[in-house]
């Protein structure tokens, strides 16, 4: 096993966290099978149902309903798939986006450099939750919309940290010493300078996915991001706003679904930087 | 009466449990206004002592046995608010590191405020007290110094600015860890002078810690030789220099080449210094594993500290004192290569190099001169050093030769071509000449196997032609050739830099810029940051490999003696422009420029009864 | 020094007017690439085909998108920002009604969440390697996985529903009343010597600048606590121990000047971040402030309102980075002198 990997899995932070993401995939992957109602099943007749140990509770709905008589835990297990979607592909995305433009502008610097810098400025001129619901306005709602708002707004992330570590990175002397044995640029980004940016790529990637399903509920909450139809957290706390005097565990659990989830990738990512950052390493021997 | 004496002082560490001795039996008197150097490689633990008087041991290091009493009061024993009350009064200290020894966002005006507070002088009488302090030290525009902040002033200055501060209390007891290391030697011969001079006039007592023995006898009155955490040796400074009787003193002042006379070859110690984690193996002589005189008894039981002479102290063998085993044979002298005329492999005609500073919306940049119309050549086989002190453009002169920076005026040849910036240019000058970077640490990636670290180039090879097959075990058989010549066991090859010493990670550099064999190689401050041991089988490898190959090397130094050894021809640099050039024996033995002169005066002379440094050389005031 | 301030104040707005330019053609474009009609939603169901490019024509929705954008920059030179297609008032008037609403919170937010950081920053460095430490730390993980929003949530039922204590809907109460000065009611509130209404409005703030101070006070505490572990690595500080100054004049005047350096770089991009956190707490509190009247906008798709926030919510974040920069200027002294 390598070493690195080995230092990761010794981390309780890493593995506590990673375990959670699992779990939560692992849900969102086999939601039709977990599930025990149809999300979108109403029950007019049994609507606002606590959680069945609680008094009026009904086994039948073992997290209660909803104003509409919706399964809660139906719609929780659901939610978990668009969370996990976007988590995951809206992360990588703008890690990719972000990480491509960081290696551009940190090692090749000048005009480069200049203009990735200004478009993060520009970017960084606006708070990023403004900014996604401008995009979610102009492209209309949907799962693939959402994933692309938080690409475009969020690659300036990895786009601005990255950077200054491939800054750093440059400033060693084995990247001039790779060009003087003969490397061609590329093949220095991508045999030198990549892996030594990788442990923070993936913590950063892990705590995007967290940011990523914190937009999501935002942009759900405002109704702008997937279709209504379709069961999200956000959209959830949203409708269970309105009852939150009758019944307060319909907007708790999709709270506590948002929390542990985002709980997760902090987790992982805290736990990747501790085990890889040679800098906190140092620190710590200190 | 004695000042600071420390008797059997043994400091360990607990590492998984098990408590192993760090410095064993360290025992030392120092007199009033007398300077005690502490010798030794890094690690030795030199260091650890004064931090042992500083009371600011790392984490997990306490003193297991011995005493340490400063004055006659017990230190180890004295509380912590009691001890801190002597702190910057009675003892004070002079970092290594004077840049970063300032607190960088208050001006030098606060931070002498803060102490001279804390020393209880009235308000209204500091700004004189610090006004006068900075005279001392040939600081003499205290107005304008004391609002101005560490970053603003030079290495020197600052160093100048803490001698200042740590004399304001006129303590009794001085330590100086490595003060001068940082600075270039004119500085060193400053900072020196100004040291001795507070030191006289105070009559102050310095604990002076120092990895350069030749600076050490010329400034102490007392040397301690310490090697892995054992004082080896102890006794009068001139009488340890010039005739040392532990092996280890011995190869230690044989390993630094001197400035004058026949340059025998540098002892070779096999291996390293071991490390703490090491200590534990060795229960005896912990100088025993690479000692050319050692016998079994040494490695069993550490021999104890005996006096051979008046107060000079050995800790070897009883056969090794008594029958002067220690003095091992000088090694041969060597000779120089026989250097081939016609074509030279490099040639570099009136080629400046102008920096425009970064312009910016309030100030147009400044256009800075870092070369200017220098012109040298390289014969095949031939070694030619660079000295000059940091800011001489020796550095740029090298990115200049490597292509790093293209040339404002001028023209560079390499092996008879005319080199341009142009993509066809690159791999021509890339196949005849290569570059060993000063610093393997920031030089090697710690991702790479060493292996594949030497044969970087037979990589990139690989990918420019496609034709280029059978490249994994052509690889790996180049890479075993190259760890052999370079002196590196092959079991390295699967292993990464981290897990290497400094003196293995510097030979791996070498290997790299071997790898295809380039006819010249450019070393820039490839031995700088090694220790001296270290440093003399960095330069024997390098001999070697002008035997082997004939390679033609660019050898860029501050260190003079270490051009003399290697090179047989010299070219000093100062300011941007090369002012001398001549055979190395002639330029040293009889420089004509002034620059070359002042630079060969700062350096300490091998002969101890010249005095130096030189008088009146810290005279030079260093105003704003 | 304030020469050089000054530079900086003028690089600054140099700057600031081009990011703004295209920060507005951006937000422009992108909110015409939407597919539905932005009329849709203001007109009634029956209006006829000539209703609709009468009213396209009115707001000029019918022009090509840049002819569009010169129009509206032309608008804003004068100080006019449209008229609201929902709301038909005019966006200039209903942005500064609310801004002072979310500046208030904005700020109370800000000093309740730095004051929290570096309380607990500094507790954390005290204890560092100790079990408390660790605990610390795993608070602040978990309220860290806590967004701003949700604590909004959280808190009214927790604090405002379960035990009664703070109101939750608001600004003040609405029988008490203060005569509108600055707009900002604590301000008011004060001028007009009303200590109840003060109470009031404060009680009111309490909840949502506590959602929005959650946020951000573990970040604070992080940065902190991690360069102050890396100030007292430096050589300066053995040195002054060695000087023999005492511990607590190491943290105040020698540490704390320089670990708060990345801690004011933190502050000041998360102080612009956190109009964007106001956004769902302001609307979770009926607080009408810019967030309640962006969502709003947002919702009806109400492109002048839309284009007028955002322009102003750039024009802040340039202006709190602006401050920060400064700030920054005066605790380093590199920056001065060079």
């Amino acid at each position: 096993m390598p070493p690195l990997l080995r230092r990761v899995l010794t981390e309780p932070r890493a593995v506590i966290g990673g375990v959670i993401l699992l779990l939560v995939l692992f849900v969102a992957l086999l939601a039709p099978a977990l599930a025990p109602h149809d999300p979108a099943e109403q029950d007019l007749l049994r609507t606002l149902l606590p959680p069945a140990w609680l008094p009026g509770g009904d086994w039948d709905f073992p997290l209660g309903t909803d104003s509409l008589g919706r399964c809660t835990l139906s719609q929780l297990i659901f939610g978990a798939r668009v969370a996990m979607i976007v988590a995951i592909a809206a992360a990588s995305g703008a890690a990719i986006l972000g990480t491509i433009l960081a290696l551009l502008a940190g090692y090749f610097g000048g005009a480069v450099d200049w203009l990735i810098s200004r478009a993060v400025d520009i970017w960084m001129s606006f708070p990023p939750v403004v900014l996604s619901l401008i995009f979610m306005v102009g492209l209309g709602a949907g799962l693939a919309n959402v994933i692309l708002a938080i690409v475009i707004v969020d690659w300036t992330r990895f786009c601005r940290i990255v950077r200054s570590e491939v800054l750093a990175v440059a400033k060693r002397d084995y990247v001039p010493a790779a060009r003087l044995v003969g490397f061609s640029h590329l093949q220095i980004i991508v045999k030198e300078i990549l892996p030594a940016v990788t442990p923070l790529l993936l913590t950063l990637i892990s705590i995007e996915m967290g940011i990523a399903v914190i937009v999501e509920a935002i942009l759900s909450f405002v109704g702008l991001s997937v279709e209504p139809n379709v069961p999200a957290w956000g959209v959830m706390i949203a409708d269970a706003r309105q009852y939150m005097y009758q019944a307060e565990w319909g907007l708790i659990l999709p709270v506590l679904g948002i929390f542990v989830t985002v709980l997760g990738a902090n987790l992982l990512g805290d736990g990747l930087r501790r085990s890889l950052d040679p800098r906190l390493v140092r620190r710590v021997a200190a | 009466m004695t000042l600071l004496a420390a008797e059997g002082l043994t400091l360990s560490v607990v590492i998984g449990g098990s408590t192993i001795p760090v410095l064993r039996d360290i025992s030392f008197a120092l007199q009033p206004g007398k300077m005690l150097g502490l010798v030794g490689e890094s690690g030795a633990g030199k260091s650890m002592i004064g931090r042992i008087i500083g009371q600011n041991l790392p984490h997990g290091f306490r003193i297991t046995a011995g005493s340490l009493s400063f004055d006659g009061t017990d230190l180890l024993a004295l509380p912590r608010d009691r001890h801190r009350a002597l702190l910057g009064d009675r003892i004070a200290f002079v970092p290594q590191e004077p840049l970063s020894a300032l607190n960088p966002v208050l001006t030098i005006g606060q931070q002498f405020a803060e102490h001279l507070r804390r020393l209880g002088i009235a308000r209204r009488e500091r700004y004189n007290r610090a006004a006068a302090l900075l005279a001392e030290v040939k600081l003499p525009d205290a107005a304008s110094l004391l609002h101005r902040y560490p970053f603003q002033l030079s290495g020197g200055m600052c160093q100048r600015v803490l001698l200042a501060l740590a004399f304001a209390s006129d303590p009794a007891l001085i330590v100086a860890d490595e003060p001068t290391t940082a600075l270039d030697v004119s500085t060193q011969a400053h900072i020196v002078t100004l040291l001795r001079r507070l030191q006289a006039s105070r009559g102050t007592a310095i604990v002076f810690i120092t990895h350069d023995l030749r600076l050490a006898a010329h400034l102490c009155d007392e040397i301690i030789v310490l090697y892995a955490g054992d004082v080896v040796e102890r006794g009068p400074a001139k009488e340890i220099f010039a005739a040392p009787r532990h092996p280890y003193t011995s190869a230690l002042q044989r390993a630094n080449p001197p400035l004058s006379g026949p340059r025998h070859g540098l002892p070779s110690l096999p291996e390293n210094m071991p490390g703490i984690g090491a200590f534990a193996g060795i229960p005896g002589c912990r100088f025993a594993p690479r000692c050319p005189v050692a016998d079994p008894a040494c490695r069993d039981a550490l021999p104890e500290l005996r006096e051979i002479a008046e107060g000079h102290f050995a800790r070897c063998s009883p056969r090794c004192l008594d029958g002067h085993a220690a003095e091992v044979a000088l090694e041969p002298i060597i000779a120089d290569a026989a250097i081939a005329s016609g074509q030279p492999i490099l040639r570099i005609d009136d080629v400046s190099k102008i920096f425009r500073a970064q312009r910016s919306l309030l100030k147009g940049g400044r256009p800075i001169t870092a070369v200017r119309a220098a012109s040298l050549s390289v014969a095949p086989g031939e070694f030619v050093g660079i000295v000059g002190e940091s800011g001489s453009g020796k550095s740029t002169l090298a990115r200049l030769v490597m292509g790093q920076e293209a040339p404002s005026a001028g023209r560079i040849e390499l092996a008879g071509h005319a080199m341009t910036q142009a993509k066809t240019d690159w791999a021509s000058r890339i196949r005849t000449v290569q570059m060993i970077f000063q610093d393997p640490q920031s030089a090697l990636n710690p991702r790479r196997t060493i292996g594949s670290l030497a044969t970087q180039a037979l990589e990139a090879q690989h990918h420019r032609e496609a034709h280029h097959a059978e490249p994994r075990a052509a690889r790996q058989a180049r890479a075993l050739t190259l760890l052999r010549e370079t002196g590196l066991p092959a079991e390295l090859a699967p292993r990464f830099p981290p897990q290497l010493s400094g003196g293995q990670r510097q030979r791996v550099n070498i290997a790299r810029a071997l790898c295809t064999t380039p006819p010249l190689l450019v070393a820039d401050e490839i031995v700088s940051g090694l220790d001296v041991l270290v440093q003399a089988q960095i330069l024997n490898l390098l001999l070697r490999l002008r035997e082997t190959h004939g390679i033609a090397l660019l050898f860029i130094s501050h260190d003079l003696s270490v051009v003399r050894y290697l090179c047989s021809r010299v070219v000093v640099m100062h300011r941007g422009e090369i002012v001398e050039d001549g055979a190395t024996e002639q330029v040293f033995s009889a420089p004509r420029h002034a620059y070359t002169k002042s630079l060969l005066a700062a350096v300490p002379p091998d002969a101890l009864d010249r005095p130096w440094p030189p008088e009146g050389i810290a005279d030079v005031a260093l105003g704003s | 020094m304030t020469a050089t301030a000054l530079a900086l104040l003028a690089r600054r707005l140099l700057t600031a007017l081009p990011i703004m330019l295209i920060v507005a053609a951006l937000v422009f474009t992108v909110l015409r690439l939407l597919p539905a009609d932005p009329l849709g939603m203001s007109l009634p169901p029956n209006a006829s085909q000539a209703d609709v490019a009468a009213m396209r024509a009115e707001m000029g929705f019918d022009r090509p998108i840049a002819a569009q954008f010169a129009i509206w920059l032309r608008h804003l030179a004068e100080g006019d920002l449209g008229t609201s297609i929902h709301f038909r008032r005019r966006v200039v008037t209903m942005i500064l009604t609310a801004l002072p609403t979310t500046l208030e919170l904005v700020a109370a937010g800000l000093v309740l969440g730095i004051a929290l950081g570096i309380v607990c920053g500094m507790a954390m460095f005290a204890w560092r390697g100790t079990l408390r430490e660790q605990l610390v730390e795993l608070g602040s993980t978990l309220v860290m996985s806590v967004p701003e929003f949700l604590w909004a949530i959280l808190l009214i039922l927790g604090i405002g529903v379960g035990l009664g204590l703070l109101p939750f809907i608001g600004r003040i109460d609405p029988q008490v009343t203060v005569p509108a000065t600055t707009g900002f009611l604590l301000v008011d509130s004060l001028i007009a010597l009303r200590p109840a209404a003060f109470l009031s409005v404060l009680a009111h703030l309490a909840l949502p600048a506590l959602a929005l101070a959650l946020a951000l006070a573990p970040l604070i505490m992080r940065v902190l606590r991690s360069s102050l572990i890396d100030t007292y690595l430096e050589d300066y500080i053995t040195l002054a121990r060695l000087r023999g100054i005492g511990e607590r004049r190491i943290l105040w005047r020698h540490a704390l000047k320089n670990a708060a350096l990345p801690t004011l770089s933190l502050i000041g991009v998360q102080a612009g971040f956190m109009f964007g956190g106001t956004l769902l707490v302001e609307v979770i509190y009926a607080y009408p402030g810019l967030g309640s009247l962006m969502v709003d906008a947002v919702r009806n798709h109400d492109l002048p309102l839309i284009q007028g926030i955002a322009l102003t919510d750039c024009v802040i974040v340039l202006a709190v980075n602006t401050s920060v920069d400064i700030l920054y200027l005066v605790l380093n002294p590199k920056l001065r002198k060079q």
